[in-house]
């Protein structure tokens, strides 16, 4: 049952998660912790950091919630049931989108959406960067990062990853 | 600049593998690097007007992006490859972490090397939207879009449910008077 539930309630956070995790995360705190009771609050807190920590789409905390209720079925089935509702309406969405290519309203909508797109993007990264109340140490490393990746794009990102580990064992 | 799209399920799947197996910190400027620069599969203006459509549909982004390119290039197939792709190594990572960290959570050292990382992802965010923002920076209404998206959205952490509707209204106003 408990897998049952793990897929209808991913499965829902699915296809409201307009633009991503960050739109349904207060839902999924909401009923995981306080509804379920399937992981505590500081617990969620950390699963989200140790996703952060590797590498792909946030969404794969919701792999580790299942994880940590069910073992790795319950990962697996967690993270299917965050990505399938989702995938399939691109699907459909995208052939739409194809099929009107040389018409006006899709010009004047694609020019629509870049700023938008900008905007998102680095509001993701403040908030990223913004876990808490402001602090300047975690501003100054996702700074320098952002300068690296800016002006050394000839060095592997890693790098500036790995720095900002070091820096944040010396500075946090 | 010429571009060539994959010419194997095979290529599509180690093209979004690696972009999933080094996305650290965010998927997104990877899937950047290797779509656009690395492997020239499709221009910077398909990349940004992709990724346009992708932010406003439920999913992960570049998730759904696997979807909308491998669906373009070889149909469904394409979409299910791209995806499993993208997702395999991440899946893998983030199980085999979680385990480890819940042996190690109470280690502080460990817990500011893992925020340090978040914060350096933090940054590639900031610069992606810097890149993309280029060619937009002649245009007032859209200076002024971006920003209203930044502060709503990332200091005041409105929800999009309120933000996305007068932001789009905002934006196709603007392009339709041209002003895009």
């Amino acid at each position: 049952m408990t897998l049952l539930e793990i897929a209808l309630i991913f499965s829902l956070m699915s296809v409201i998660s307009v633009g991503g995790l960050p739109a349904v995360m207060g839902e999924v705190q909401r009923i995981v912790v306080e509804q379920k009771a399937w992981v505590t609050a500081p617990e969620f807190v950390q699963l989200y950091a140790v996703g952060q920590a590797a590498p792909g789409p946030n969404v794969l905390i919701v792999s580790l919630i299942g994880w940590k209720v069910a073992g790795l079925v319950g990962a697996l089935v967690a993270l299917l049931a965050m990505i399938t509702p989702a995938a399939i309406m691109t699907y459909w969405v995208s052939d739409v989108w194809d099929r009107f290519k040389d018409t006006a309203w899709r010009g004047v909508a694609q020019r629509a959406m870049a700023p938008l797109v900008v905007g998102l993007v680095g509001a993701g990264g403040f908030v990223l960067a913004t876990p808490g109340s402001p602090d300047w140490r975690m501003w100054l490393i996702a700074a320098l990062s952002a300068c690296g990746m800016l002006f050394l794009q000839k060095l592997n990102p890693l790098w500036f990853l790995a720095a900002g580990g070091a820096l944040g064992a010396v500075l946090l | 600049m010429s571009v060539t799209p994959p010419r194997s399920l095979v290529e599509l799947f180690t093209g979004f593998l690696s972009i999933g197996a080094r996305s650290f910190g965010g998927v997104l400027p990877w899937a950047y690097r290797v779509m656009v620069e690395e492997r020239r599969w499709i221009t910077v203006e398909d990349f940004t007007q992709t990724m346009g459509l992708c932010q406003f549909l439920p999913g992960p982004n570049v998730g759904n992006a696997a979807i909308v390119y491998g669906k373009r290039w070889f149909g469904v197939r394409g979409a299910v490859v791209a995806a499993l792709g993208l997702f395999a190594l991440p899946f893998t990572w983030v199980v085999a972490l979680g385990a480890i960290y819940s042996d190690y959570a109470s280690n502080p050292t460990l817990r500011a090397v893992v925020t340090g990382i978040g914060a350096a992802g933090a940054g590639f965010f900031i610069a992606t939207a810097i890149k993309l923002a280029r060619p937009l920076a002649r245009k007032p209404a859209a200076l002024v879009i971006i920003a209203g998206c930044f502060i709503s959205v990332g200091i005041g952490r409105v929800s999009l449910a309120y933000v996305l509707p007068v932001a789009i209204a905002a934006a196709l106003i603007t392009s339709r008077m041209g002003r895009l």
